[in-house]
């Protein structure tokens, strides 16, 4: 298991957003998160990734009990986890490769030689490995899309946490985006996804969570 | 879920070369407003530093005439300026006869008021300017009254309330500057923490991007606290050259006040306003950083 909640609730500010939400995934697993605007999805995930505070309950990510996170733990936490948001942007101010450069030397890698070896490795895995000199601005939104799940990936992360990823892209682009996704599950990385376009999960199948009125309700 | 228009992934190449203008041209309005509240703080060092040589300059043009009895003799009066100069508050002696002095009037009136009258009827003189550091109102007293005692003078002639007017008035003008300095001072401070502010402001989803990956606080601080230094460097050595501009013309100018300045004097002044502008662009830009880094990310929009 790399993620389990038991009756957890979730807070922003003082406004409970979800309460006694149980949810447990395990290693290699793709979850949608699915429900409406507002109910609170992103919430959910931001609580996973120590953004938003909770209290009761037990909460358990990638080996960090979430209810007595130190935010002097959330960088560490972070490395654990790979996180695909639509408003977390590439550094706009350096090229690709800086751009990983930057996640690799802030989460303590020195040596440069194995730096450059797994830029040059993340970057094939998402069919980027020509674009590394690229300003982010210079590629189309699905290449930045996989750039950052690139980002995301570079340090191994025992989850991926993706918020619409595919959110303003072509339906083609998407599909890439899911396939890569959907790929990656299968090398032991565990995968939540808040979405809400339910074509996307017939095409690619996986445990469905629901989002509704504050409440978390897991299928099968 | 809200999707903001501006952060867009398919940002056009447009908008973000203007933004990256915009960036580089508030770093250059940090560098300038740095090196401008700089020069005032040099301006107010140099200012600071000179005081003393502004007050004395002053003080030191107080002017005591002793005027002598007309049998006193050429080798008498020389005795007595001999003993003036011998007195710790007196700097300079300077004996004027009664030919310079006629010769002065004359100068002044436009007349040769000698040949006019015949003969000459001005008394030589002991003109006495005193050290700074006597320059009050007692201790120009006991000068005066000691050195009168001696039976050749006359009569010793100063501007009493001249001293005393001096003496406030050095006191109220340092005041004033160093009030309106300080404010000066004061409101610049708020002007470069606000540039520096917004410079970071345009950056704060990057800040907040930063953090979203695992880097932590201090990995992620310490390129923009230097950054800010670096523009504190920049900053300091405009300031520099203006202030080295301004002292330039001053000694040509005021050369009585500012005369040459000393190798350590200058130094002094280049070090404090470079310490004042690592000191002030650095910490500004620390707390402007923090503050991104505390804020959840929907408290940034």
């Amino acid at each position: 298991m790399v993620i389990s909640l038991e009756k957890v609730n979730v807070f922003q500010k003082k406004n409970l957003i979800l309460s006694e939400v149980s949810l447990t995934v395990n290693k290699g697993e793709f979850v949608y998160l699915i429900g409406k605007t507002g109910s609170g999805k992103s919430s959910l995930l931001k609580a996973l990734y120590g953004e938003l505070k909770i209290n009761q309950g037990s909460g358990y990510i990638a080996g960090f009990d979430l209810t007595k996170l130190k935010s002097k733990q959330i960088p560490y936490l972070r490395r654990k986890l790979g996180i695909v948001f639509q408003d977390f942007q590439l550094l706009s101010d350096r090229t690709v490769r800086e751009n990983l450069l930057f996640v690799l030397k802030a989460t303590g890698w020195t040596d440069k030689q194995k730096m450059d070896d797994r830029i040059q490795e993340t970057l094939a895995m998402v069919g980027l490995s020509t674009k590394g000199f690229k300003m982010p601005h210079e590629l189309s939104g699905g290449e930045q899309q996989r750039v950052v799940i690139a980002r995301a990936l570079l340090n191994h992360p025992d989850v991926i946490l993706a918020d619409e990823p595919s959110g303003n892209l072509d339906p083609e682009t998407t599909r890439e985006i899911m396939a890569l996704l959907h790929d990656i599950t299968k090398t032991g990385t565990a995968a939540i996804m808040a979405t809400h376009n339910y074509s996307l999960i017939e095409n690619f199948p996986g445990r469905i969570i629901r989002c509704e009125t504050g409440r978390v309700f897991s299928q099968n | 879920m809200v999707i903001f228009a501006r952060f867009n992934i398919g940002m056009s190449s447009d908008g973000s070369k203007m933004a990256q203008r915009a960036l580089r041209s508030s770093y250059v309005s940090t560098v300038v407003s740095t090196s401008l509240v700089l020069f005032i703080a040099g301006v107010l060092a140099v200012l600071i530093l000179n005081a003393k040589k502004v007050s004395d300059y002053f003080k030191e043009n107080i002017l005591i005439s002793f005027v002598m009895k007309s049998q006193a003799g050429e080798d008498e009066i020389k005795k007595f300026a001999e003993e003036l100069s011998a007195h710790p508050a007196v700097k300079t002696v300077t004996i004027i006869s009664r030919e310079e002095a006629a010769e002065k009037l004359s100068k002044e009136l436009g007349e040769d008021f000698v040949t006019f009258l015949g003969s000459n009827p001005l008394l030589p003189s002991v003109d006495v300017n005193i050290k700074a550091d006597y320059a009050e109102k007692d201790s120009i007293r006991a000068l005066v009254n000691h050195f009168s005692k001696n039976p050749l003078v006359m009569e010793a002639r100063y501007d009493e309330t001249l001293t005393e007017a001096l003496a406030s008035n050095i006191k109220k003008i340092s005041l004033i500057i160093l009030a309106f300095g300080s404010l000066l001072f004061f409101i610049m401070m708020v002007l470069i923490n606000n540039t520096i502010r917004l410079t970071l402001y345009a950056k704060r989803f990057l800040i907040k991007s930063m953090q979203l990956v695992g880097a932590t606080r201090s990995f992620i601080r310490w390129p923009f606290v230097l950054r800010g230094i670096l523009s504190g460097i920049y900053g300091a050595i405009i300031a520099n050259v203006l202030l080295v501009v301004l002292l330039y013309f001053l000694q040509k100018h005021l050369a009585d006040i500012f005369g040459l300045q000393d190798v350590v004097f200058m130094l002094t002044l280049f070090a404090i306003v470079l310490i004042t502008g690592v000191l002030i662009s650095g910490i500004s830009t620390w707390f402007a950083v923090n503050r991104y880094l505390r804020k959840s990310f929907d408290e940034l929009f």
